[in-house]
């Protein structure tokens, strides 16, 4: 355990597999889809062709599935080490993903309405806000990696 | 409404309805009543997170249970053990044809929202999947023990999602969910074995969102006339699946040539000739989702290639935003309907009370079997009323002719679909979750050998 804590300057991540932390696995996922759906509403805002719009109401779902998942894990290793905690990015990752996954949630609903209303304006509003707050997020994601080494075995 | 395979989820479906209650127990919707008549009262339209949704669970029939008939009238079972009964048809000999009908086969899911609503709509149906159905099954003779039929048996099987059924001279037509398909037909024959023929087809899968097709010949026996349902709530399946949809067709018997007669009728069903006026009337499932008292269902009568609003209108000139591109061209044009049944009723059955035996307030004016309502909390239709009619138009307030399908804790015994007058003036009506047909006589009648 103490060799551990040396290794990962004892930043370590709790929910990890083989010392690799499942955390960044994930992210990918919802920040790929939220992206996409942003695009689709898009395509469909100009076009109206109901085939983008069922694209985003599936991007959506998936994205926030997978989303959740990884917030699941982000949270094991933020409250199971309090030196994670004690890094001031974290808590702005946190707060900044989670209203990302809030907006997503509504942004679900909306996009359960029948046709146009189902993205324009409401829907695409919310997307474009999403996407928005992503790169904050991730900036503060990656501090957390290559900055201060969360979960980096040194 | 789309009905699907019921599934006993129990857990699932607590969850669900947990959730629907903690939106929609209180929608704010107004009195049914206000929305009854030529000129309804119209809030102003409502887009939702989670819309108010309230499906009554089946219960079913218990022993002796049966519905409720307004003052002077009398019901009994006619036939019960029936596979989902949805029309009927009166044969010139007195013989009932009861069209047992189910959805055909849900397409794959366009969007998640797809697998949500199948799932909650199969509630509404639990206790019809029982057995065999899409077929036909003949009753005769309603003087068997407590008024039902002394003949129950199968008049033709293996039909497509059937509903409406015409006879002219010799000729069986059946609108199966895809195509009207003529039998050939003798007074008093019991069972049709001979293969159809297709006149025309009709639009069906593999959406076929709305696949009940309403049929009625022309006074004149040259035309009929069928009613082709939406391909969706509000073009959310693509312009391209509306394809002669949300229209009646006018079809020659002759040929199987058709024309669209009217359009921009969401989902049409119970046609039928007002014997006044000639004209020809129809019963339309209006546009879900946009409130609880948006948008009622009607009662009206069909002018030739008249304009009735879906998808770009209702109720005349109120635009539905969720429709993009719009047509103002179309809706400076469209026609208000005669008479509104209020919203989310469901009507699916007309029968003009031509040849009823009912009591004299009942002698001039037109059924509806109101199927019954999913998309507000506080459930509206579930019943059989009647509208009284003069001159071959609307004239007063709808009434309540039989009720009780409901039970005190709002659960559904069943559900009252279409709707015809018997050769001996009752009023029968299919019953297509408690699998009955029910006949409405006068209440001081005595049950009479024809």
């Amino acid at each position: 355990m103490a060799n551990d804590l040396v290794r990962t300057g004892g930043l370590r991540s709790t929910a990890r597999i083989a010392t690799h932390p499942i955390h960044p696995m994930l992210v990918g996922v919802p920040i790929v889809c939220f992206i996409g759906a942003l695009i689709t509403d898009i395509v469909y805002a100009v076009t109206a062709e109901m085939m983008w719009a069922n694209f985003s109401a599936w991007l959506l779902v998936v994205g926030f599935i997978i989303g959740v998942l990884a917030a699941i894990a982000g949270l094991i290793d933020f409250l199971s080490n309090r030196r994670i905690r004690e890094r001031t990015p974290a808590w702005f990752h946190l707060l900044g993903n989670l209203a990302v996954l809030v907006l997503a949630f509504f942004n679900i609903l909306v996009h359960t309405r029948d046709a146009y209303t189902s993205v324009v304006p409401t829907g695409l509003i919310l997307s474009i806000v999403t996407v928005l707050i992503l790169p904050i997020t991730g900036w503060l994601g990656w501090s957390m990696v290559y900055r201060y080494g969360v979960g980096v075995a040194r | 409404m789309r009905i699907s395979q019921p599934s006993g989820k129990a857990g699932l479906i607590a969850l669900c309805g947990a959730i629907l209650c903690l939106t929609g127990c209180n929608d704010g919707s107004g009195d049914p009543r206000a929305q009854i008549g030529a000129n309804p009262s119209l809030p102003p339209l409502q887009q939702y997170l989670f819309p108010p949704m309230h499906i009554a669970r089946v219960v079913g029939w218990k022993q002796g249970e049966k519905p409720d008939a307004a003052k002077g009238l009398k019901i009994q079972a006619l036939a019960t053990g029936l596979q989902h009964p949805r029309s009927l048809y009166v044969l010139p000999n007195g013989d009932v044809l009861v069209v047992e009908s189910k959805a055909p086969q849900a397409p794959s899911p366009k969007r998640p929202k797809d697998i949500v609503m199948n799932y909650i709509e199969s509630w509404a149906t639990s206790g019809g999947n029982t057995g065999p159905s899409n077929r036909i099954t003949l009753l005769r003779d309603p003087s068997g023990a407590d008024g039902a039929a002394k003949t129950q048996s199968v008049f033709l099987d293996h039909l497509s999602s059937p509903f409406g059924v015409a006879l002219v001279g010799n000729d069986l037509y059946v609108a199966n969910t895809d195509a009207i398909v003529r039998y050939p037909y003798n007074s008093g024959d019991t069972k049709i074995t001979a293969p159809g023929t297709v006149l025309t087809k009709l639009p069906g899968g593999p959406i076929d969102h709305h696949w009940t097709k309403s049929l009625v010949a022309s006074p004149d026996n040259s035309l009929l006339y069928v009613g082709v349902g939406s391909n969706s709530n509000i073009t959310e399946n693509g312009m391209e699946a509306e394809h002669n949809r949300a229209d009646i067709l006018e079809v020659d018997r002759a040929t199987g040539r058709f024309r669209i007669f009217a359009s921009g009728l969401r989902n049409p069903t119970g046609l039928a000739f007002e014997p006044q006026s000639g004209a020809l009337w129809a019963v339309v499932n209006e546009r879900d989702e946009l409130g609880p008292d948006l948008v009622p269902d009607y009662l009206t009568s069909v002018k030739d290639g008249g304009f009735y609003g879906w998808p770009y209108s209702y109720f005349g000139q109120h635009l539905d935003p969720r429709v993009q591109p719009q047509r103002p061209d179309l809706v400076a044009k469209a026609i208000v309907p005669d008479y509104s049944l209020s919203s989310h009723v469901a009507p699916l059955g007309l029968a003009f009370s031509t040849g009823t035996s009912l009591p004299e307030n009942y002698r001039n004016g037109a059924f509806v079997g109101e199927h019954g309502s999913w998309n507000r909390s506080v459930l509206n239709g579930y019943k059989v009323t009647f509208v009284p009619f003069s001159n071959g138009h609307p004239s007063g307030m709808a009434q309540d002719v039989v009720t009780g399908f409901l039970n005190g804790n709002n659960e559904a015994r069943g559900r009252p679909v279409g709707l015809a007058i018997d050769k001996s003036g009752a009023l029968l009506i299919a019953d297509d979750v408690g699998n009955t047909v029910w006949r409405v006589t006068p209440s001081g009648e005595q049950v009479t050998q024809r």
